[in-house]
């Protein structure tokens, strides 16, 4: 069965050309234009992999999002739910929030910087449905 | 924070009993907080535990000297104002003391109100020290918020094109599709349209702020500029399904500015009034003379803006976002740009608003008088 890939970003174009391209390579895909549309896609089609953009605009928004699903009661089912973190700005949230405990809470399993390096953004991907 | 609110402390160090008494009463009076101290060492500990706003220190005194404590306080806090007492014989060790960073001096004898003057000086100074100081954090970082904001303004397009053409290259050729390639290179026209939009608004931001745009001052009829700007935006309007109106006087609207201020001002307005409006909708400018002022009203028939919005409209970059909101592609500094050209031109921006009704902005104008070149101003007879 084809892997189902979720990807959460607000511009709508890099959904379009990504989804095409992640097709072409038989992966199912999923979009959702924002954080909480997101989540509600997690629930309802149930990924095996997520690509989240931390949308900078509304800082909190994108990791709220690995928040939620590492320590909502209503995502335990897709805590192992591999999620990478794709940003135009390279900044880890170590480096986002220096101070902040609850870092660990919210690591992603990876990081894109965006334009996505095509070859080794498909490879990583596969890895981590396989 | 906290200092906005308490009344200011005020630290007296002095070895003369009847010195700080004196000074505390008349301080106290004043309504502030007083504490004295008989030397230095003391008055250091008060100063750091304290944090007073201003300190009063003798310069003659046993143990640690005035001119040493003046250097200690700083170090605690350089923003302390230090007023010096000192006597007659001392005027040198006065003019020192200033050097080394006291705000004034007092020499003895002085009276209550000679007192009273120098510390509400020092007070108002220590203000506007903290004011300013202030205003310098928050344009740091909003300089930093505006360099995060645009880098990521110029690259969530710029991103959005390279993937594009990435993927399409990528993309399997004898599997190509060419109504997804058209639709893609749309795109990237489209996105390209995007960015140089923005760059044209940045640019225009930088030459109201720096001043350069108002580069005259000459009599604009806005009714011919208004109808130009029209004109230009029929198709789009069409699209939209928007229809656009004039109500105009019957003379002409002039106003003292430059054409090219007044034609960024309003494309800006007429621009919203299309593309936050419904299907079906209308795009009315109306103007009028009144009271020495051209008043042009811009209005359109969208959902309104809400009102906890409203007073953020005119904030740079500042863009309603959510549920219900229609996404527009925009810098964020359209409104940002027409007040500022509005408040060159000494004149005001309102907005009105219901929801479901829509928005109208109103722009008041000081209107063009003609040159004084009949009235007498003597010397002809």
């Amino acid at each position: 069965m084809a892997a189902r890939v979720l990807l959460i970003d607000d511009d709508r174009d890099f959904r379009v050309s990504v989804r095409s391209l992640l097709e072409t390579r038989g992966y199912e895909v999923l979009e959702a234009g924002s954080g909480h549309e997101g989540l509600r896609q997690v629930l309802e089609h149930k990924p095996d992999v997520i690509l989240l953009d931390v949308m900078m605009e509304t800082s909190v928004e994108g990791y709220g999002v690995t928040h939620a699903l590492k320590y909502g009661d209503e995502y335990a089912e897709h805590r192992h739910v591999p999620i990478f973190v794709v940003s135009s700005i390279e900044e880890s949230p170590d480096e986002r929030f220096p101070m902040s405990a609850e870092v660990e809470m919210i690591r992603p399993d990876g990081y894109f910087t965006k334009p996505l390096d095509i070859a080794r953004f498909l490879e990583i991907l596969e890895k981590a449905v396989s | 924070m906290s200092e906005a609110a308490a009344p200011d402390t005020i630290v007296v160090i002095d070895d003369d009993y009847a010195m700080r008494l004196s000074c505390s009463k008349i301080l106290a009076k004043m309504g502030l907080r007083v504490e004295v101290f008989e030397n230095g060492a003391r008055g250091l500990e008060g100063v750091a535990e304290l944090k007073p706003g201003l300190v009063v220190v003798d310069l003659k005194m046993p143990g640690i000297s005035g001119l040493e404590v003046i250097a200690r306080v700083h170090e605690i806090d350089p923003q302390i104002i230090l007023v010096v007492i000192t006597g007659y014989a001392t005027i040198d060790t006065a003019v020192e003391a200033m050097k080394s960073g006291a705000y004034d001096f007092l020499p003895k004898p002085f009276s209550p109100d000679e007192l009273r003057m120098i510390i509400n000086r020092g007070l108002d100074r220590r203000r506007l020290a903290l004011e300013s100081q202030r205003a310098e954090v928050d344009r740091a970082l909003l300089k930093r918020r505006f360099v995060t904001f645009v880098s990521h303004q110029l690259r969530t397009p710029l991103v959005a094109i390279h993937q594009y053409l990435d993927v399409l290259k990528h993309l399997d050729q004898t599997k190509d599709d060419p109504a997804r390639r058209q639709e893609w290179i749309d795109r990237c026209l489209k996105r390209t349209e995007e960015l140089q939009k923005l760059i044209t608004d940045w640019l225009t931001l930088a030459r109201v702020e720096g001043g350069t745009l108002m580069n005259e001052r000459v009599e604009v009829d806005i009714k011919p500029i208004v109808s130009g700007i029209l004109a230009s935006y029929e198709e789009m309007a069409a699209a939209e399904q928007v229809s656009l109106e004039t109500v105009w006087p019957d003379e002409a609207l002039c106003v003292p500015g430059d054409r090219n201020c007044v034609n960024v001002l309003f494309d800006n307005l007429i621009t919203n009034a299309i593309k936050y409006n419904k299907p079906g909708g209308k795009a009315t400018v109306t103007g009028s003379l009144s009271g020495g002022e051209a008043i042009i009203a811009v209005a359109d028939t969208g959902v309104g803006i809400p009102e906890k919005y409203r007073p953020f409209l005119f904030d740079e970059f500042f863009r309603i976002k959510g549920e219900g909101v229609k996404r527009t592609e925009g810098s964020g500094l359209g409104l940002h740009i027409s007040k500022q050209i509005v408040s060159e031109m000494g004149g005001s921006i309102e907005v009105e608003s219901q929801a479901g009704i829509g928005s109208t902005f109103r722009v008041r104008l000081p209107a063009w008088r003609a040159p004084a070149e009949n009235t007498k101003m003597g010397s002809w007879q």
